[in-house]
């Protein structure tokens, strides 16, 4: 009987595409909508549901929405709430957007706790193409190679040290953030605004050594 | 001929060789102030051009500027690099044709002008693009080593099979010598004078079935059966509800082993949630797209993504025919339990990797921790809060340090890290 448990036990184990058995299974599928999971299976968990019930308990998509997502966009014209009550920046994306931003000035000083969160911002979301110091030496910029597999090096990174760029303005940086310029793609849907500015400053302090 | 009208004659063809060798001179000066071949003219150039160009310019390839191989001949003049170098705007506004035909080639992106560059300067960089341009081309024999890495995790489990089989050699060899010796024993034995017992002793026949029935034996199998079984059960019974090692295949194949780990991408970079509040989210396709618009284009997988987010790769525009990628959640706590990613990630600093693993070595991802209320708890119980440089927490420091004596740290537990009501409400 033992080696039976046992044996029957073994089909238990989550790995690979089986997820394991749940014990009380109820708990771990929410009822509510969730962000992030969706069970599409009408019938998934009809064992625990009342016998006039129209799905089961675990299905939780929403059949109003497209393909069933527990998510939407936010309608049109919705403006995401900034830091500090800042209205989403509305320079054009062309040159003369870029011109106008050139003038734009940075709302931090560079003190050194923006520099801080300025570094570490910077090295998350620029060092692996721009280099931790910014001389367009990241690894995304260099290409690698994995076990004697070459993977491809993304062209047209900025050395944020040449001559060129050490006379770009603050806003120059955050309007490229925002956008994207050349072969560098927006980044203004991952970087806030605020933090935008910050990576700016350090930029700008990179550049100085 | 008289000597002086010889001499004369030797005088002017020396006259004329001299302004002939003076024409090459000048001739071959002006050529180099074309372009040099000099290895160290080279170099400076090279320095340059990764310094400065490379961000917009090739030498073989088309990219946000054309490329450079052959620039020297297909504009009018060298003289024109160096102008348009130091300062395009001008010579587009000279209502100049090349340059304002490629201006309007270029969708009316002007090239950053470089007003210091001296002459000797463009020139190495000009020596630089035509050294490379004369290369050979290179790239199409590094890409084929993909599937040679498969074949090559045999090599310790054949040990493991060549040490098998000296052992069963060797017990074979063992049994044989003791039969050998057993035999030898009872003809010794028999030669001897013996009661009628001891003979029977000696002569006993050897059975398996009385090996198998002796108790010995019977507590042996008995036991070992008994503790494996026992140990399987309890394994068994704790691997329910637990969805560790949980690895499901994904729509996409992306590979956190290239992106994290090699090419060394923060977590946070598609992450952006883990900062910012309780999920740490699935990175939408624009965000591979700040890269993939550009490179990997022809890979099926990223095909899967354009047709995600609805990405014409021809005419590198967007259709605005959008649907969801289903990608697998793997990590899933129950409803009951509150977790925040931001809490963790940026209070108390933890890195991604102590709960989630070696990330950045996973080709495909699974569930590393066992995410139960134990194996939470037990981080809890040892973790030390960082109080440094936060005044937040002087008072509490000191309250603490007053109850349990200044040697013992601070732990997350000591600051409500167990109370039922942070997690569970």
């Amino acid at each position: 009987m033992g080696a039976s448990a046992a044996i029957f036990l073994a089909g238990c184990k989550a790995g690979g595409d089986y997820q394991g058995t749940e014990y009380a299974p109820n708990m771990y599928h929410s009822v509510a909508y969730e962000s992030l999971s969706q069970i599409t299976d009408q019938d998934a968990g009809w064992y625990f549901n009342a016998l006039d019930a129209r799905s089961g308990e675990f299905y939780n998509s929403n059949p109003y929405n497209p393909y069933k997502m527990n998510l939407r966009q936010p309608p049109k014209h919705v403006v995401k709430r900034e830091t500090h009550g800042w209205l989403p920046y509305r320079g054009a994306n062309d040159t003369t957007g870029l011109r106008l931003a050139n003038r734009l000035v940075n709302p931090f000083e560079a003190t050194p706790a923006i520099l801080d969160r300025g570094k570490v911002l910077y090295e998350t979301y620029c060092k692996h193409c721009h280099g931790a110091k910014g001389g367009g030496d990241g690894k995304v910029a260099q290409g690698v190679k994995i076990d004697d597999v070459e993977h491809s090096s993304y062209p047209g990174v900025a050395n944020l040290r040449g001559d060129a760029y050490k006379k770009i303005t603050e806003g120059h940086i955050f309007h490229v953030i925002t956008y994207g310029k050349g072969l560098m793609g927006a980044h203004g849907s991952q970087v806030s605004e605020e933090d935008r500015w910050k990576i700016a400053k350090y930029v700008k302090e990179l550049q100085k050594n | 001929m008289p000597k002086h009208t010889k001499m004369k004659e030797n005088l002017v063809g020396l006259l004329k060789s001299f302004t002939f060798a003076l024409f090459i001179s000048v001739t071959t000066v002006s050529f180099a102030q074309e372009i040099s071949k000099d290895a160290t003219v080279i170099k400076a150039g090279e320095e340059l051009f990764n310094g400065n160009c490379k961000a917009c310019h090739r030498v073989k390839q088309k990219l946000v500027g054309p490329a450079l191989a052959g620039v020297d001949t297909r504009v009018p003049s060298v003289a024109w690099i160096k102008n348009w170098v130091r300062n395009p705007a001008k010579v587009i506004a000279s209502g100049d044709k090349y340059a304002n035909d490629l201006y309007n080639e270029y969708s009316k992106s002007q090239m950053t002008a470089f007003t210091s560059y001296t002459d000797d300067q463009i020139m190495s960089i000009l020596a630089y693009i035509k050294s490379e341009a004369d290369k050979p081309d290179a790239t199409a024999a590094t890409q084929t080593a993909a599937g040679n890495a498969a074949g090559q995790g045999g090599e310790p489990s054949g040990y493991l099979d060549v040490i098998l089989v000296g052992m069963i050699v060797i017990l074979l060899l063992m049994l044989a010598i003791l039969g050998i010796v057993s035999k030898a024993l009872k003809k010794y034995l028999n030669e001897k004078p013996l009661s009628e017992e001891d003979k029977e002793v000696v002569n006993s026949p050897y059975t398996l079935g009385g090996f198998l029935r002796s108790p010995g034996f019977i507590f042996l199998v008995v036991f070992v059966v008994g503790a494996v079984t026992f140990k399987t059960v309890i394994d068994g019974l704790y691997s329910i509800g637990i969805q560790q090692n949980y690895q499901p295949k994904q729509p996409i194949a992306f590979s956190h082993k290239l992106h994290a780990g090699a090419y060394e991408i923060n977590c946070v970079y598609c992450h952006t949630g883990a900062e910012k509040g309780k999920q740490a989210n699935i990175p939408s396709p624009n965000i591979c797209m700040n890269c993939h618009s550009q490179i990997k284009k022809e890979s099926p997988e990223i095909q899967k993504i354009y047709a995600a987010i609805g990405y014409d790769v021809n005419s590198a525009s967007y259709t605005g025919k959008q649907k969801p990628i289903e990608w697998v959640r793997i990590h899933n706590l129950p409803d009951l339990a509150y977790f925040n990613h931001s809490q963790h990630y940026n209070v108390a600093g933890v890195k991604c990797q102590t709960c989630h693993g070696p990330i950045e070595e996973m080709e495909v991802v699974k569930q590393y921790s066992l995410l139960t209320m134990g194996w939470c708890i037990d981080c809890h119980r040892k973790t030390d809060v960082n109080t440094e440089g936060n005044a937040y927490y002087d008072r509490l420091v000191q309250v603490h340090n007053a109850a349990k004596g200044s040697k013992s740290k601070m732990k997350v537990e000591d600051i409500g890290g167990l109370e039922c009501s942070k997690c569970h409400y």
